[in-house]
């Protein structure tokens, strides 16, 4: 309140008083008029501000007149408007601020006087009579003195000139307009109940010695912080901004350029699907939110849907216990003072104890802090452990790994579109980058620049600058070399060096092996469709990208089966209304005879596929097993239906096709079990009788038999 | 320097005002000297905004006194509001149904907040008291009530970090505190103020450690809730700090205050880099919050405006009018698609 005074008060000083003054009305003395106040306000600020419009003076002079600093003659009401009515100053002794609000046996006295007065011009309203007899209620011993003070001044009024009488009564009584406002009328002079707001000045607490020496601390501390230069702070925030102008609804309604977008705005168009895309947690997300995923790790992690969808995809490169280990930790954190120490030794036993069954791999002096803390346990004893796998595994290692990962891609290629304007370039685009991730690098780069124009673009910049933020935190030359280039083509191209320069291009190109071949996995059911699009993607390998400058159109006009894509199409509607039915029998049916069943479906596809195919049978596999595990390892916190992972096109498929296979086989099925496939069997029999994670590990040593061993094993450095 | 080092620490205040003073000089001109350029010479390149078009969508009427704090729930579409009244009322702002109406035994609610679960309210105000109410639809929400901490002096703000087992508080007995819901446990307290606090805000960040408290001192101060020390402070304006806010990316708070400027403090560069006033808004802040991508900075005035500022450009984008009071509390919605405002004219107005 105090600033606000000073300021109301050189407001009036320097200014309105000075100038206004001037204007004396022959009969009304010392006023001024409505459209005096407005212009001299538009007047004084169009300096401050170009676009300073009337209704604004207006609605300023408003909000002074109900402070009382000025008021209307004739009116009673305190409103100002831009007109021809006569307005006087409060005198200054009369501001509200310069002193404590008043009593009530000033009001009292007030009243009292005017009783006394002239009956015609000072009658009382029926509200201040009203006031008037409870305070002679309530003032009943201090009465006597009341109405003599009130004799007192009338006394003295009488000495005065008529101008000054006039202009002295009419400032009073505004002044208890103000201060004492007739019912239903609100006011601006309200103050909170807060002890310390309600008295201006000298409210601040005694220091005491503690004060001062920890005022002392803090600034010698910072004396040695290291600090950025202003400049370098302002363009992280632009950077931030121009990283983020996309999530801002705010933000894009007011640009022109706005597409129409969908879903809208569900405040402005009633459309709720906005918020159902959005939910936390969803089985099919919107490509714009795992375009999100890639700005940051911490953008991954934080939403939750994000953060299956790593951990998924570190399950199945067998690093999850990084994850699972920082999750943790995080609950720790959060959870209630009385579950501490239990969640502590929870955590050590599973994830730091020697022979842990999900040990995560820290340097010694890490371990060393953290038996430290052991001793004392709390919940931030594994603050420097996670730390340490949060920057050193995850974010540098894990994150950039699962952005580049075919996982990723056709979590994108997958995703509902949400500008429906661009629905066929993404999911082009979608498609084309899955392929081309087994193809030669530079072809990839042509397609891409090709294929991504507009917000692709804009995202791939927007991941390279941020990135690159991330990375200069010590503020290096690699951030500001992003970011100074403008032309939009030029960061593309700088993300797409960084692509390939990256250090994990063995591991990639081992990895992702299992989704282009499931890709090419005949099924029985659909065999004549899926060959089409199989010999698609072969061929294409085999065409030369540069030949060909439009890459939809050569998609359809290549090849020679009639389109391809359209039957992707409608593979992928399919997929959904199936996933759809898929997730409501798996809520009902029991962890271990599901694993059964999976397995029992696959026989028969198995059996039908000549052998370079077991691989891509294998990965459904796998990932189905991971995703029950999600299922039984989480049940407690999530519903089960979302660990659902919409993953590959080709995977997903495969999976329907499963479920599809197990509702007609499902008499067969036990007897299929103990069929061809020795591996697999035991895989499902050892799952059913021991814990996740013995059946985790058993699969993976399975996997490195089948397939090409210690290829896959990309755990943590 | 030397000479400060060497002093003993005498137990006086006097010889620590005069150390802290000559600290301060050190400070400032350390801060000077990477003082490089000014915001709005590097931001000119960044594309200026049109005028805002932003309308009022719905407006909540229920409450019977002036509305002091409102929350979003987490889900995006239900606030929590508390009144002077003593009335906390939660809204299904989409509908604009009331779905619970819950009576405090005080007056002046001035802080509410939702757990991020969505399944907890806190509230409290001149009851110096934080009281938890879990929401649910079969019974009567005030039988599972439950005091959580107790302040010296009345509760301004309130939130909960990343946690329902948390609640962190700040009150007019110029502390910070962070409780624990479950057992009432005071986990940490948070000194240094020297005034009543009136915000808080925690840092936007998965394992967020830190929060930012404005006071009546005039200081905004950042906090390390592990350790519960004060580890960066921000002077500046000059009257009583009502609102702190993060911006998004964390590195940075904006703040709102009595003197009737919004400032842009960066905790890296140690200073502040923005200010955001005209000579025509003479009214004190309320309340403030930013918009998703951190340029929009919303800002509620005592003059019963709500006033959105281009942080980058120093641009006022756009004004919104429509409350009959003071704008006392103003957020934007998790997902950044609406503003809420709650104003001393009983109702609360949501915008987009």
């Amino acid at each position: 309140m105090e600033g606000l005074v000073r300021k109301m008060q050189d407001t009036e000083n320097g200014g309105i008083m000075v100038r206004s003054q001037k204007i004396f009305l022959s009969s009304i003395p010392a006023a001024f008029m409505g459209y005096d106040i407005i212009e001299w306000l538009t007047y004084t600020f169009r300096t401050f501000d170009n676009d300073f419009p009337p209704a604004e003076a207006v609605h300023l002079a408003n909000m002074i007149c109900s402070y009382g600093y000025f008021f209307p003659v004739d009116s009673k009401n305190l409103t100002v408007k831009d007109d021809g009515t006569f307005f006087r100053f409060q005198s200054p002794y009369y501001w509200p601020w310069q002193k404590r609000p008043p009593d009530n046996v000033e009001y009292a006295i007030y009243l009292a006087k005017r009783t006394l007065r002239n009956k015609q011009r000072h009658q009382l309203e029926d509200y201040e009579l009203e006031a008037y007899n409870n305070l002679k209620k309530n003032l009943a011993n201090k009465w006597e003195f009341i109405t003599m003070q009130a004799e007192e001044q009338v006394k003295l009024l009488k000495t005065e000139k008529k101008v000054d009488k006039i202009i002295a009564d009419s400032q009073e009584r505004a002044y208890w307009r103000v201060h004492r406002p007739p019912p239903g009328m609100v006011t601006s002079l309200e103050h909170c109940p807060v002890p310390s707001r309600s008295w201006n000045g000298q409210r601040m607490r005694k220091k005491t010695v503690e004060d001062c020496r920890r005022e002392v601390d803090l600034l010698r501390r910072s004396l040695t912080r290291t600090r950025i230069k202003t400049s370098q702070a302002i363009e992280s925030l632009i950077q931030y901004y121009d990283t983020y102008v996309e999530y801002d609804v705010l933000m894009s309604q007011t640009s022109q350029t706005s597409q129409s977008t969908h879903p809208t705005n569900p405040w402005v168009t009633d459309d709720v699907s906005f918020w159902l895309l959005n939910a936390p947690l969803v089985e099919v997300t919107t490509e714009k939110r795992i375009r999100k995923w890639a700005l940051s790790m911490e953008d991954l992690v934080s939403d939750p849907t994000g953060l299956q969808e790593f951990t998924t995809y570190l399950r199945k490169e067998y690093s999850h216990e990084n994850i699972r280990f920082w999750s943790a930790v995080n609950e720790l954190r959060r959870s209630a003072q009385s579950q501490i120490s239990i969640r502590v030794q929870l955590i050590f036993e599973e994830f730091l104890a020697p022979g842990a069954p999900c040990e995560i791999n820290i340097d010694g002096k890490t371990m060393e802090k953290v038996h430290q803390e052991m001793r004392n346990p709390s919940r931030f004893t594994f603050d420097a452990a996670q730390e340490h796998v949060y920057t050193l595994l995850l974010k540098k290692d894990c994150y950039p790994r699962f952005i580049r990962s075919d996982h990723y891609k056709s979590l994108l290629a997958n995703a509902i579109q949400q500008q429906i304007s661009q629905k066929k370039r993404f999911f082009g685009f979608g498609q084309m980058k899955k392929k081309t991730s087994t193809s030669n690098a530079p072809s990839q780069n042509l397609l891409q620049q090709q294929a991504s124009q507009g917000g692709c673009v804009a995202a791939v910049s927007a991941i390279a600058k941020r990135r690159g933020s991330d990375r200069s935190l010590s503020g290096s030359a690699h951030e500001l070399a992003v970011s100074g280039v403008k032309d939009p083509k030029v960061p593309h191209s700088h993300s797409q060096s960084n692509l390939s320069d990256i250090p994990y291009r063995g591991d990639l190109a081992n990895l992702p092996k299992g989704v282009p071949v499931a890709a090419v996995a005949p099924s029985p059911v659909k065999k004549p469709n899926m060959a089409v699009v199989a010999g698609a993607s072969t061929s294409e390998d085999v065409c030369p990208w540069e030949a060909v400058p439009e890459p939809r159109s050569r998609r359809n006009s290549g090849q020679s089966e009639s389109s391809s894509s359209d039957v992707s199409v409608a593979v992928a509607e399919i997929t959904e209304r199936l996933q759809r039915t898929n997730i409501l029998t798996q809520q009902h049916t029991v962890d271990g005879s599901h694993q059964l069943v999976v397995h029992a479906a696959e026989m028969p596809r198995r059996a039908s596929v000549s052998v370079p195919i077991a691989h891509g049978v294998d990965q459904v596999a796998r990932r189905k097993v991971s995703s029950f595990e999600d299922n039984r390892s989480s049940a407690r916190s999530t519903p089960p239906s979302v660990f659902i992972i919409p993953g590959d096109l080709d995977n997903k498929t495969q999976e329907n096709i499963c479920k599809t296979l197990r509702k007609s086989h499902s008499i067969a099925k036990t007897c299929s079990v103990t069929g061809t496939n020795a591996p697999i069997i035991s895989v499902s029999s050892v799952a059913d009788e021991s814990t996740d994670d013995d059946a985790r590990s058993t699969q993976e040593r399975i996997d490195e038999i089948e397939d090409e061993p210690g290829a896959r094993r990309v755990s943590s450095p | 320097m030397c000479e400060v080092e060497t002093k003993p620490l005498v137990d006086s205040v006097e010889s620590l005002t005069k150390e802290a003073e000559i600290l301060k000089k050190k400070l400032d001109a350390e801060r000077v000297k990477l003082n490089d350029v000014t915001l709005f010479d590097s931001t000119e390149r960044a594309e200026t905004m049109a005028y805002m078009s932003i309308k009022p969508r719905r407006t909540l009427k229920g409450h019977q006194a002036k509305v002091l704090c409102s929350d979003w729930s987490p889900d995006k579409r239900h606030i929590v509001s508390s009144s002077q009244d003593g009335k906390m009322i939660i809204w299904d702002a989409f509908t604009t149904n009331k779905e619970h109406a819950v009576t405090m035994p005080t007056t002046w609610v001035m802080a509410c907040a939702y757990a991020p679960s969505g399944n907890l309210v806190a509230c409290g105000g001149l009851d110096n008291k934080v009281t938890v109410y879990p929401l649910t639809m079969e019974e009567d929400v005030t039988v599972k009530k439950k005091t959580v901490g107790t302040h010296a002096s009345y509760m301004s703000c309130c939130l909960f970090p990343n946690s329902d087992q948390q609640i962190l508080t700040g009150s007019g007995d110029s502390t910070c505190a962070l409780w624990d819901v479950e057992s009432g446990q005071l986990l940490q307290s948070f000194h240094g103020h020297s005034a009543d606090v009136m915000s808080i805000d925690l840092a936007p960040s998965e394992t967020g450690n830190t929060f930012v408290s404005g006071s009546c001192d005039k200081m905004v101060l950042i906090w390390d809730m592990r350790s519960g020390q004060c580890v960066q402070s921000f002077e500046g304006h000059d009257s009583d700090v009502n609102a702190v806010k993060f911006h998004p990316s964390g590195d940075a708070v904006g703040t709102g205050s009595d003197d009737a400027t919004c400032r842009l403090f960066d905790l890296r560069a140690d200073r502040e880099i923005g200010m955001y006033g005209r000579g025509n808004l003479i009214f004190g802040i309320n309340s403030v919050d930013f918009s998703v991508s951190g340029r929009l900075l919303f800002a509620g005035y005592n003059d019963y405006t709500v006033n959105t500022w281009d942080i980058l450009k120093n641009n006022r984008v756009s004004l919104l009018y429509g409350h009959e009071n003071r704008v006392s509390c103003v957020q934007v919605s998790p997902d950044g698609t609406a503003l809420s405002t709650g104003s001393w004219d009983c109702t609360i107005r949501v915008w987009a």
